[in-house]
């Protein structure tokens, strides 16, 4: 599903984000992406949701060529990509209804689909009861599961989440890992999630990519660790 | 499709008053370009209207002196004029013929009181020559003078090269104040359509992540900036529909002399209606193509 070979990403200033990938995953899995601050992990993402192009290798994302997309046909593209950020990025004038339904609004579907789409995820991440309520008035993992409700709402293929738990404490951190976990296989969308938090990757063992200075240094699980 | 197009209106009526103020200096800017626009076209065609006329009547009458009213001597004035490079046509008028076409015209009534001086006619033998253009009356009628023989020339009242030339100036004076003008009115737009799009980066990140088409992300600005067109185009409609027709009206039409007279109100300022709308519809497009081109970054 995901294919990266070679792939290096040098910015126009100069960094080199990333040297020499190679990184394989198949559909449906959960992978974690470790690494310290400037290691390449929102490069990485970028390269993913064609935002950025690759400077070497190829990016290859359910058989389309991320690379050498025209800029035309990137749109299309992304609606196979759901992206959570850390600092939710919902629109404060809207409620979480409107919040979600937006997404849909944008790519045109129509509004009886957008209806029955956005109160089937607003229940699946729990959030029926405060499809009313605007963004300030909900707790950051509350806000942060409005925004995974966004961004899988036009069933994309792939949901990709940088830091999602990166503004949260460890109880409403669980609770999204538990959610992501529950999209994985409810939706059977492949998760790729960035994060920090080395208490999640040990008490909840998964794939794990780590980057360093734009080098991929270990990918495997972190077994027999479970109660941290 | 229906729907998608009242979205990006509404959001496009949003765009402009959001910035009210911003936008209202944009409109300011459209209003005016739009209205020296419409002056300006007012000022040139009506007075093209009146050189057309002038040189619908490309004639140069020539008058022979009385001693020089002999057949031979006719026949050779007529023949040195008809060498003149850009002469068209000449016709030949008895003094006989004029002075008759004069009392038939201006003295119907009293036409036994000029019977006596029948045998003193005032009136010359003259030649009416038709030449190609406008501006070779001058040089022509000169060179006419030139011929022996020849006692006068005249050509219409006014000199119509110099209206030519006139209206030459007026075009290109006109011409470079209407561009200048609408620079700075796209300028004007381009900018209030920078601030909306920056007002509105958050949904803009939005569209983009989840896949919203390049031109859906685009049409409500472009609708904006089409939106301010229409509404700075207003009042010059207005003012050029009532302004034309009540000028039209107190001057019943003509300004000076029947030479001058005005372009009739309709269908005249309908089409110049439609010419600033058009315009207005232009600027505010070109504004806001340009704004987000620059600043939507669709290109990655
Ligand atoms: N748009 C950019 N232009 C130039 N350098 C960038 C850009 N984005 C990121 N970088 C640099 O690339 C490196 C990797 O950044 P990033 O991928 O954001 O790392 P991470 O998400 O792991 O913190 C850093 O040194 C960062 O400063
Ligand atoms: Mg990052």
């Amino acid at each position: 599903m995901i294919k990266i070979e070679n792939v290096s990403k040098v910015y126009k200033n100069g960094t080199h984000a990333l040297n020499n990938i190679n990184l394989f995953i198949k559909s449906g899995e959960f992978v974690y992406i470790t690494g310290s601050t400037g290691s390449g992990k929102s490069t990485l993402i970028k390269l993913l949701n064609g935002e950025e192009i690759p400077t070497k290798g190829l990016v290859e994302v359910n058989k389309v060529n991320v690379g050498i997309l025209k800029h035309n046909k990137v749109p299309l593209y992304r609606r196979n990509i759901g992206v959570v950020f850390q600092d939710y990025r919902l629109l404060k004038s809207k409620t979480v209804y409107e919040n979600v339904a937006y997404a849909l609004e944008v790519v045109d579907k129509k509004p009886e689909e957008i209806i029955s789409r956005v109160r089937e995820v607003l229940k699946l991440v729990g959030l029926n009861d405060k499809a009313n309520s605007f963004p300030d008035q909900l707790s950051g993992g509350q806000q942060q599961r409005v925004a995974i409700a966004r961004a899988i709402a036009n069933k994309p293929k792939i949901l990709i989440a940088d830091e999602p738990t990166g503004n949260l404490d460890p109880k409403m951190s669980d609770e999204i890992i538990t959610l992501l976990e529950k999209i994985n296989i409810e939706e059977k969308t492949t998760i790729l999630m960035v994060t920090h938090d080395f208490i999640i990757v040990k008490k909840r063992p998964k794939r794990t990519i780590s980057l360093e200075q734009g080098h991929i240094t270990r990918d495997m699980i972190f077994k027999g660790v479970k109660n941290v | 499709m229906f729907r998608r197009f009242k979205r990006h209106l509404k959001e496009g009526i949003l765009g402009v008053f959001r910035h009210a103020g911003l936008s209202f200096s944009s409109i300011s800017a459209v209003m005016i370009t739009l209205l020296l626009i419409s002056l300006f076209l007012i000022i040139t065609t009506n007075l093209q209207k009146v050189s057309e006329k002038i040189e619908g009547s490309l004639k140069i009458s020539v008058l022979v002196k009385y001693e020089n009213e002999s057949e031979a001597d006719l026949k050779r004035i007529r023949e040195e004029i008809s060498k003149i490079y850009g002469v068209v046509n000449i016709t030949h008028h008895t003094k006989e013929e004029e002075y008759q076409y004069y009392i038939d015209t201006y003295f119907e009534e009293q036409k036994e009181l000029f019977k006596s001086y029948e045998d003193s006619n005032p009136f010359h033998e003259s030649f009416m020559v038709e030449i190609q253009d406008a501006r070779m009356l001058e040089e022509i009628s000169v060179h006419i003078l030139g011929i022996e023989g020849v006692f006068d020339t005249n050509y219409g009242g006014v000199s119509s090269r110099k209206l030519v030339e006139i209206l030459n100036n007026i075009r290109i004076i006109g011409l470079a104040l209407v561009i200048s003008l609408c620079s700075l009115a796209i300028y004007l737009v381009y900018n209030t359509i920078k601030i909306t799009i920056s007002a509105r980066a958050d949904e803009i990140w939005i569209m983009r992540n989840v896949g919203a088409r390049n031109g859906y992300v685009t049409a409500p600005f472009l609708v904006e900036g089409v939106i301010i067109g229409i509404i700075g185009s207003l009042i010059p409609v207005l003012l050029t529909i009532f302004g034309y027709i009540y000028l039209y009206k107190q001057t019943e039409g003509y300004i000076i002399s029947e030479l001058f007279s005005l372009i009739q109100p309709l269908p005249y300022v309908i089409e110049l209606s439609l010419i600033l709308v058009g315009t207005g519809i232009l600027v505010g497009f070109v504004g806001s193509f340009l704004s987000v081109n620059k600043y939507l970054r669709l290109r990655r």
